[in-house]
């Protein structure tokens, strides 16, 4: 029983997030599911993608989560308008990240407005989370 | 620290001056008026104030609500979706205690005469503050330390007490301005 039980608090330090973040994913995947019947699941490398990538944002500009975030998670950011410091997103090198699904809710619907111009799908943002938890 | 705010908006208001940045006009004031007790914060207030400061500040300098009238941060919180270009939608229940905050400590007088009655939504347009920084050259505010004029924290170094005096002013690169 005990040995259970370190196995399932192993298992949750991987998942990098709390049980309120776990269960947030795991509405959008319900979500996901029903918007795609295909869906098989939330993928990192997809997040990489999502995360990684250049779009044409709000400001009709190039503009790339890793503007602000930096490539490495690790790393602290900074705001690419107005210069302020953004501590790093990695759960690993910040435990406050992924830890309140009101922020991570708040910051999904912001941040894929200003570089995608649309907010993310249900799938989109628990693959950017999936890309943010393995770093 | 808020006190010494509190007091600033007392002097000003009582003494009738528009130099709410000017330093050593700003301090001559203060002592004047040192005897009048500013209306203390509530615990709502306060709570209201940190919300503020973690929720604005997590992008820019939580500018002190008294730098802008009531209409302006109105029209702010207001325009949440397109602000300054970029999404900084808020949870309802936030974005209510956000904009009440704002415009209950806004500033009782108006900031923007001689503006063709425009409504100001950047500080650094009001004519107040383009009087206080009129003679900074464009260099020093350009610079990546500094980046523009709504990065007070920059050279003001007080800034986020709500102080700011002229003699706490240091330019990145610069030193002092006095």
């Amino acid at each position: 029983m005990k040995y259970l039980a370190i196995v399932f608090m192993f298992s949750m330090s991987l998942m990098a997030a709390t049980s309120e973040v776990v269960q947030y994913m795991k509405e959008l995947e319900t979500t996901a599911k029903a918007e795609n019947r295909a869906f098989n699941g939330f993928d990192a490398a997809r997040g990489k993608e999502i995360f990684t990538s250049t779009h044409t944002g709000k400001q009709g500009k190039p503009m790339a989560c890793t503007s602000c975030h930096t490539l490495n998670l690790s790393n602290p950011g900074k705001n690419a308008l107005t210069g302020k410091v953004i501590d790093p997103l990695s759960p690993r090198a910040n435990p406050q990240r992924l830890t309140s699904t009101k922020e991570v809710t708040k910051w999904l619907r912001r941040n894929f407005v200003d570089v995608y111009n649309r907010e993310g799908t249900a799938q989109e943002k628990g693959d950017v989370l999936a890309y943010i938890m393995k770093n | 620290m808020k006190t010494v705010l509190n007091l600033s908006v007392a002097a000003l208001v009582l003494a009738g001056s528009i130099y709410l940045y000017a330093g050593d006009d700003y301090e001559e004031h203060g002592h004047h008026v040192s005897s009048v007790a500013a209306k203390p914060m509530t615990q709502r207030d306060k709570s209201a104030m940190a919300l503020y400061t973690k929720e604005c500040g997590s992008c820019h300098f939580a500018y002190q609500p008294e730098f802008l009238p009531k209409r302006s941060w109105d029209k702010t919180m207001n325009t949440l979706d397109n602000h300054f270009g970029t999404n900084a939608t808020l949870d309802p229940t936030d974005h209510k205690t956000i904009q009440g905050y704002l415009t209950t400590h806004a500033s009782k007088s108006d900031r923007m005469t001689g503006m063709g009655g425009e409504v100001a939504i950047r500080i650094s347009e009001t004519p107040n503050f383009k009087r206080e920084h009129r003679e900074i050259p464009q260099k020093m505010v350009a610079q990546a330390e500094v980046k523009s004029f709504a990065n007070c924290t920059a050279c003001h170094t007080k800034a986020a007490g709500g102080s700011y005096r002229e003699r706490e002013v240091h330019i990145p690169n610069y030193g002092n301005w006095e």
